[in-house]
């Protein structure tokens, strides 16, 4: 432990509070560096490093305060330790013990829920997907784990280990996007490779190839909150279509309009698959007098329809779904504008800014 | 403070993000958990060294971490900011991960390199939410049932459970700068594809609309395809007068502030591209000789350096074979991620070398 005889040094606890509790100091002396126990009557140096800072030689001291408990001192770090560290204690500069903060033995439970897109098939252009966990999760960690992978020669769906990695398809961004929760991971592919006219498009070309079947992978090395593996991997396997550049159009949907009185639900029927994470945020019906709908709406499979059962039944008389212009497809065109907008082209100019309503009428 | 609407409070944040300097010493602290930008004043302790010597700092991730009490990989360097009076040097750290994790200000004495952790209580603090305005629409949250006591307690029948709700869309701040009282905000959504920003104006009010116009920023490459798309880093230019942008998508775009006005479709000219599957990472100006300089870190080169001068004579990046746009220079310089003006002379960088570890090191502006 130490080359100090007579001094022992253990985790403990004081005031509530994880500590390193250092017995059998009583006669060396106060603490320079720290802020020293008042009244403990010596002045050795007590200092914490982590281990992998002592290697530098003049790294700063671990912040906290050195505490007189009985005959012990206890260190108090301002900041909680941190499970897997090894923390080295240093009195008047020798080493006198190295401690290890022990990691958590829990089972991994956390999985994946869901992966979004769900439609079997994208368009070669697709922007983004959606990751949801069964518990919170830790940031920093996505980069390493989540990736795509050409699966044209497909033998073991199962085996997440599969497939060569499509390098630089995902787009690294410095800080992951996650919900508030740390339920929900968005993951993009490289816009910059999907834009036509960049350097990224015209040299590296699509991250995606029309025709080739891929799969997003999530490993189990992506941590959960707890910094505990996933339980499993999880990955979905797609086939690569052509490229979608239209807007999106609303005119375009079919409605099923439910009978007045009842609480069916009304169905609205896209003409491709939408954005899981918009569907849900952009649609709202309004009722006769401007009052809103209130029920439960729900996404159908692979996002290319959504319903809403009413609370109450359906009054008769005039109602709008109102569909928010930011709604986006798969290939990130929206209602307003389309993802890469080709000038030539007039059917690709932006669109009126504002809400897009579809008129109907419970009968 | 109190001229700047700054009360004593506490700056609680949730996750270490972006940081710039505003007037006065005041530190601009984004915080992506609580979708909150803090004004705070950091009470900066220092005074201006004599002359500008440059200022360099090995493993100052593991400095840092052995402060805080955690291995340099537990140790995230968010972001990097120079006191504008006393050349201190402050990082945005996110020291753990989950549960453990802690959002800590650092700062690092440019005469002797100690290092600190900056309080963030009793000090004197303004926040502003920065939610996008549609928000208060979205209905949709995520329901957990927390460990703790968090969240609110609801009643099924008979029985009370406590769930903890949160919203499902959020803004990461990606890059900030305060110009001429406002503070400008780059962000990126967890759901729509759009190049937001978003302009604060500070002292921050209670007023409505106090989180700032957003605005909507276009650009044309090749004259052929016009797009939008999130910005990643920016830097006001021109004395303020103008921004230069860089995206996820990678040109550097040119537009005049004063053109930003709320609700028009702004579209900037694109002035360079900087090469395939390359990702901008930040952006400093410099003044070089008399004539401004851009330089950009990015993830493929070293830093990639481009003369104002070219910038304003740039036409609008029209034609493949004129390739990348704006001459550039690349210096050897690579794994360089984070910077800031330290001094007239000096850029100072956050380096990462090619065994991970992550050192400060200043630049000399007139040798770049």
């Amino acid at each position: 432990m130490g080359n100090r005889s007579g001094i022992a040094v253990s985790w403990s606890r004081h005031g509530g509070a994880d500590c390193i509790r250092l017995a059998g100091l009583a006669e060396v002396t106060g603490p320079a560096g720290l802020a020293g126990p008042s009244g403990a009557g010596s002045d050795a140096q007590v200092r914490i490093h982590p281990a992998t800072a002592v290697a530098l030689g003049t790294a700063p001291p671990t912040a906290g305060r050195l505490l007189r408990d009985g005959p012990d001192l206890c260190f108090l770090p301002r900041f909680p330790f941190l499970d897997g560290t090894v923390y080295v204690v240093t009195v008047d500069g020798a080493a006198v013990a190295e401690l290890t903060r022990a990691g958590s033995d829990e089972p991994a439970t956390t999985g994946v829920l869901a992966i979004h897109p769900s439609a079997a098939t994208v368009p070669r252009n697709l922007l983004r997907a959606y990751i949801w966990f069964s518990a919170p999760m830790s940031e920093g960690y996505a980069a390493g784990h989540v990736r795509l992978v050409d699966d044209a020669s497909d033998t073991d769906a199962s085996d997440t280990d599969h497939g060569d990695v499509l390098a630089g398809a995902l787009l690294a961004t410095e800080q992951e996007l996650w919900d508030t929760g740390r339920r929900r991971l968005t993951v993009l592919l490289d816009p910059a490779r999907i834009k036509r006219g960049l350097a990224s498009h015209r040299e590296a070309g699509y991250p995606l190839r029309s025709g080739t079947p891929f799969r997003l992978v999530v490993d189990d090395g992506l941590r959960d909150a707890r910094g505990q593996r996933l339980r499993a991997g999880a990955d979905r396997r797609y086939q690569v279509a052509g490229d979608e550049r239209r807007h999106v159009d609303p005119h375009a949907w079919t409605l099923r309009v439910p009978p007045a009185g009842s609480t069916e639900p009304l169905r609205v029927g896209f003409d491709r698959p939408l954005d899981h994470g918009l569907i849900a945020r952009c649609l709202r019906v309004v009722g006769p007098e401007g009052r809103p709908v209130d029920g439960v709406a729900d996404v159908g499979a692979e996002e290319r329809s959504w319903q809403l059962a009413p609370r109450h039944g359906w009054a008769p008389g005039p109602h709008r779904l109102v569909v928010d212009p930011v709604l986006e497809d798969l290939a990130g065109n929206s209602v307003g504008r389309v993802f890469d907008r080709d000038l030539a082209r007039p059917t690709d100019d932006p669109r009126d800014a504002g809400p897009v309503t579809l008129p109907f009428r419970p009968t | 403070m109190t001229e700047y609407g700054l009360r004593v409070g506490r700056a609680e944040l949730g996750s270490a993000g972006p940081i710039t300097f505003g007037p006065a010493g005041i530190l601009f602290l984004a915080d992506n958990a609580a979708a909150t930008v803090f004004a705070v004043d950091v009470a900066d302790p220092g005074s201006r060294p004599a002359g500008s010597d440059p200022f360099d700092l090995a493993d100052v991730d593991a400095r840092v971490g052995s402060l805080l009490g955690a291995d340099a990989s537990d140790v995230a360097i968010r972001d990097l900011a120079v006191h504008p009076d006393s050349g201190n040097i402050y990082l945005s750290v996110q020291r753990g991960h989950g549960e453990s994790a802690q959002a800590v200000l650092v700062r690092i004495d440019r005469a002797d390199a100690s290092i600190s952790d900056v309080p963030l209580t009793d000090v004197p603090v303004a926040s502003v939410a920065i939610a996008d305005a549609p928000a208060p629409d979205d209905e949709r949250v995520d329901v957990t049932l927390p460990l703790g006591d968090e969240g609110e307690e609801i009643t099924v029948g008979a029985k009370t459970i406590r769930v903890l709700r949160r919203p499902i869309r959020t803004s990461t701040v990606t890059d900030m700068a305060y110009v001429d009282g406002s503070l400008l905000v780059a962000g990126l959504s967890n759901e729509e594809f759009s190049s937001k920003l978003r302009r604060i104006p500070f002292p921050f009010t209670d007023a409505a609309g106090a989180a700032g116009n957003s605005l909507e920023i276009y650009h044309v490459s090749h004259d052929k395809w016009e797009t939008a798309a999130p910005i990643r880093t920016f830097v006001p230019y021109d004395g303020g007068r103008a921004i230069l942008a860089s995206y996820t998508c990678t040109p550097v775009v040119h537009f005049p502030l004063a053109e930003l006005a709320p609700g028009t479709r702004t579209v900037g000219r694109t002035v360079a591209e900087l090469g395939a599957m390359n990702q901008p990472l930040d952006m400093v100006s410099i003044v070089q000789g008399g004539e401004e300089y851009l330089l950009v870190a990015n993830t493929s080169h070293g830093l990639i350096k481009i003369a104002g001068r070219d910038i304003d004579a740039q036409a609008p990046l029209t034609d493949h074979a004129r390739g990348l746009g704006v001459p550039r220079e690349t210096a050897d310089l690579q794994g360089i991620t984070k910077l800031a003006n330290l001094d007239d002379e000096h850029v100072l960088a956050l380096q990462t070398d090619p065994d991970g570890r992550r050192h400060l090191r200043s630049l000399k502006a007139a040798s770049l």
